[in-house]
């Protein structure tokens, strides 16, 4: 699909990071477009510093910078509770009319009041559909986003897992 | 960042212990017990709260219950986490319909 004819979503880097980290941006992106802003590309930067999973994960991401659309964003709503990082993807959302995956719960939850938000396991739902995964495939990469552990990552694996069972 | 007073008595045997570790890491006793305090607390309620998560989402627990053991803002995130989980599959699924049309 061309670029012209996807569709525009906007992603912060913790969608990003659960995405490649089950291996799926390259195919995510022949569907979508990826808008992302500099902001994200300087916290990727930062994290493949380090040689861990999200180190490893983001010097993935930033091979495809290239592919996604980076916007400049003016903050002119503010919500208080979020960092400037997310308030500038908020914002870009919010002017653009776009849909936001997030994984951060905090930006999902108070950006969700004005725009639209999704946790990253959207793309699950859309490789299915698109029968790129089969059912017992997106169990299996949602097990591997499960390997991010905290407690709000354990509500979104066994809810999401749940669903897929009831297909 | 905000601080509060938290009084305890310990064992002599463990402050003495303390005193040790304290002498050997060159490092003040109360630092060094507020950093393991907090890695400690940090891990157990990361740990509890996934407990908490699987007995939620299995429908063990309400979020009734867990307003009156833990306050309005856990179980309304965990609310939050669980309802948006299954938007987002399901805003995925629906996505992907269209787009095969």
């Amino acid at each position: 699909m061309a670029k012209g004819s996807k569709d525009r979503f906007i992603f912060d880097t913790s969608a990003l990071i659960s995405i490649e980290i089950v291996g799926s941006l390259e195919e995510l992106n022949k569907l979508v477009n990826i808008i992302i802003t500099g902001s994200v590309i300087e916290e990727l930067e930062n994290f493949s510093r380090f040689d861990d999973a999200y180190g490893n994960t983001s010097k993935k991401i930033l091979k495809y910078k290239d592919k996604f659309i980076v916007k400049k964003a003016v903050i002119s709503k503010r919500i208080q509770f979020i960092e400037n990082t997310d308030n500038e993807l908020f914002n870009l959302a919010l002017k653009e009319k776009l849909i936001l995956i997030t994984d951060d719960v905090k930006m999902s939850y108070h950006a969700g009041k004005h725009i639209e938000t999704y946790f990253s396991t959207f793309f699950l739902g859309l490789f299915i559909s698109m029968n790129i995964l089969s059912k017992k495939e997106a169990v299996e990469k949602l097990e591997k986003l499960r390997d991010l552990r905290s407690w709000n990552n354990n509500i979104i694996y066994l809810t999401t897992k749940k669903e897929l069972e009831t297909l | 960042m905000q601080t509060e007073q938290f009084n305890i008595r310990l064992p002599t045997g463990l402050v003495n212990d303390l005193e040790i570790v304290s002498k050997l890491l060159k490092i003040n006793k109360s630092e060094w017990v507020k950093l393991k305090l907090a890695e400690n607390i940090m891990e157990e309620k990361n740990r509890l709260l996934m407990e908490l998560a699987n007995l939620y989402t299995s429908n063990v627990i309400s979020r009734e219950e867990i307003r009156k053991l833990l306050g309005e803002d856990i179980a309304d995130r965990i609310e939050f986490i669980r309802n948006k989980s299954v938007s987002s599959l399901k805003k995925g699924l629906d996505y992907g319909k269209r787009l095969k049309r």
